[in-house]
């Protein structure tokens, strides 16, 4: 690649510093982000260290970045959204929204465990799609690991139970635009003509969350048969019933409604996350002590994804990557599927979000560009059907945070979940190609 | 990664060398140090917080030539240094009063009859480190042996 520029070069290099990062973890993932954003307002923003950005003829040097538009990325509508989801989870865990709702929607499933296990699959999947899939998981294997005992020895079906909740957590978070972080990330590409709201965002994802979600039951039945006839959950406490805890109840009911219904109203997602913030503020339901539960780790490590697409994208470089590398003349059905699987093989062995951080810039950029994907539902098809991948990671208790906290309640080993994770990502990656296709017939993916 | 310590204070060499062995299994994710007396547990304490690593649990007898187990105690809550050191009683023979000045002056977290119990003791103990590495927010991941699945999971949901 002739002619690149020295901005350009050093966005090469931030890249790659990010990758080696992310990848490797000598420091935490969120503690690259803030260096992806530091290094960029020193060396390439318009702000930057002097003889750094002043070096060079203004032909050589390339297109510095307005250092305001790099620290927006602290602040991005995308975070609020975030933040608006944050402040609703921790509502309804102080207010004991989430385990009041948890014991009701159980209720139905009575106490065949197999019915049980899917009723807790489905309570965790809708739970981890506005709360985080970490905190979910945590609430549901504490209601769950006291039960545990009650597994004949040698039954299988305590490690299908265990299973189960961190699978339909990492399953579940594909479900909403605020369900992981990195369907926060794909927000970002997914402006102007491929805007896409919450409400078509549930549209779209449900049908796939509901079906590898059964599939993800039957699995886990079939590879850890269930000996035990009965099991019996008890989910402690009552239905709050004063002042604040009905503003939680109708907050949270109202956020919800809003954002599905923009299309009435006027108001995009960005703005209905406020309504949470400021009612929560306002009446004293989420206090001071209660913001330093905030994940702020979570919204700076998409943050920094969100400045390195920016950067990718102002410098021009991502223009001239895809100008140079002559992906029009790849099939297209080969570039989606094997870039599909390249972020499910990373999102298994790093971040999700990291791996987000690092793939949709790279996308999107080739989205633009390739005009034989058009056919297939073009950029937007692409950076869905990649975000999708990236909740794929399964198979290991490193993939995420929720596998993690199942493998330390010591009722697994890696080898029990890698089996049937490696298979639910595989199944789910097919799932993600005919939901792809599914779309495209229905004409999801048309130009507004 | 950090150090935690699990600091053993008795005047009794016996005793010691019992509570150590319980506390072996624990060895491979925490540092057992042994103490016979308040003075030299002290010292131990600041050398391990000068190093920049954890006194994260200290055990202690009560009734030990010169100092008491609940002087120790009282002293560490005290100190900023030690504010998140988790402390455990482990006594026979402490009397009324000691005891009431180790749960409202030095906010006592456990509080064992000897003798104790080797399953009593492990959980008191990952139960107290669990909340040590929470309060402290060491990566947790790093410790997974010494973890109390329910204090685990009872401060993750509240995070977002």
């Amino acid at each position: 690649m002739d002619g690149l520029t020295i901005v350009e070069q050093r966005v090469i290099a931030i890249f790659f510093m990010a990758a080696l990062f992310w990848i490797l973890e000598p420091i935490p993932i969120y503690a690259t982000s803030l260096l992806i954003i530091f290094l960029e307002l020193i060396a390439i923003s318009t702000k930057g260290l002097n003889f750094l950005v002043e070096s060079g003829s203004p032909e050589k040097l390339g297109s510095l970045i307005p250092y305001k538009d790099i620290l927006h990325t602290f602040a991005s509508p995308i975070i609020i959204l975030f933040l608006g989801g944050f402040f609703l989870a921790m509502a309804a865990t102080k207010y004991r929204l989430d385990q009041n709702l948890a014991k009701v929607l159980l209720k139905p499933f009575g106490e065949n465990p197999k019915w049980v296990m899917l009723g807790l699959m489905i309570i965790t999947a809708v739970f981890s799609m506005f709360m985080s899939n970490t905190a979910t998981t945590a609430m549901m294997l504490s209601i769950l690991v006291p039960v545990m005992a009650v597994f004949l020895p040698g039954d299988k079906g305590r490690m299908a139970f265990t299973l189960a909740i961190p699978f339909a957590a990492n399953i579940g978070g594909i479900g909403t635009p605020i369900g992981t972080p990195p369907n926060a990330v794909a927000l970002k590409y997914l402006t102007g003509e491929n805007y896409i709201s919450f409400g078509e965002w549930m549209v779209m994802a449900l049908p796939f969350v509901v079906v590898l979600l059964l599939i993800a039951w039957l699995l886990l039945l079939a590879i850890y048969p269930i000996k035990t006839e009965k099991i019996k959950l008890t989910i402690q406490g009552s239905w709050l019933k004063n002042r604040k805890a009905y503003i939680v109840y109708i907050t949270f009911a109202l956020t919800i409604l809003m954002w599905l219904t923009d299309f009435v109203h006027g108001m995009n997602s960005y703005i209905v996350a406020m309504i949470p913030v400021a009612v929560f503020s306002a009446f004293d339901i989420i206090n001071k002590n209660d913001l330093k539960n905030i994940s702020w780790d979570v919204l700076w490590l998409v943050s920094g994804g969100i400045a390195l697409g920016l950067a990718l994208e102002a410098s021009g470089l991502a223009e001239r990557l895809v100008q140079t590398i002559p992906f029009g003349t790849f099939s297209p059905l080969l570039i989606i599927s094997s870039i599909t699987i390249v972020a499910m093989v990373m999102a298994n062995f790093m971040s999700n979000t990291a791996t987000a951080n690092l793939l949709l810039p790279l996308v999107a950029a080739l989205g633009i560009s390739l005009s034989s994907l058009d056919a297939f539902g073009g950029n937007k098809m692409i950076i869905i059907a990649v975000t999708i991948s990236c909740s794929m990671g399964m198979a290991l208790p490193i993939s995420t945070p929720p596998n993690a906290l199942a493998f330390a309640t010591g009722a697994i080993e890696s080898k029990n979940m890698a089996k049937p994770g490696v298979i639910i990502a595989l199944i789910g990656i097919l799932l993600n190609y005919l939901l792809m296709y599914l779309l495209g017939i229905v004409g999801f993916f048309n130009v507004q | 990664m950090d150090k935690l310590y699990v600091l053993c204070v008795d005047d009794q060499r016996e005793v010691l060398n019992a509570l150590t062995q319980d506390l072996e299994p624990f060895e491979t994710s925490l540092m057992i140090e042994e103490c016979e007396s308040v003075n030299e547990a002290w010292e131990v304490m600041e050398s391990i917080d000068a190093n920049g690593d954890h006194v994260a649990i200290l055990i202690t007898d009560q009734v030990m030539p010169a100092n008491t187990g609940v002087d120790l105690l009282k002293r560490a809550k005290s100190d900023p240094r030690f504010q998140d050191t988790r402390t455990v009683l482990l006594t026979g023979l402490a009397t009324h009063q000691d005891t009431i000045d180790a749960i409202n002056t030095a906010h006592l977290d456990n509080y064992v009859e000897k003798p104790w119990s080797k399953e009593g003791i492990h959980q008191i103990i990952k139960v107290l480190t669990t909340k040590y590495l929470l309060s402290k927010g060491i990566d947790y991941n790093e410790y997974t042996e010494v973890l109390d699945q329910q204090t685990l999971f009872e401060t993750l949901r509240k995070t977002t």
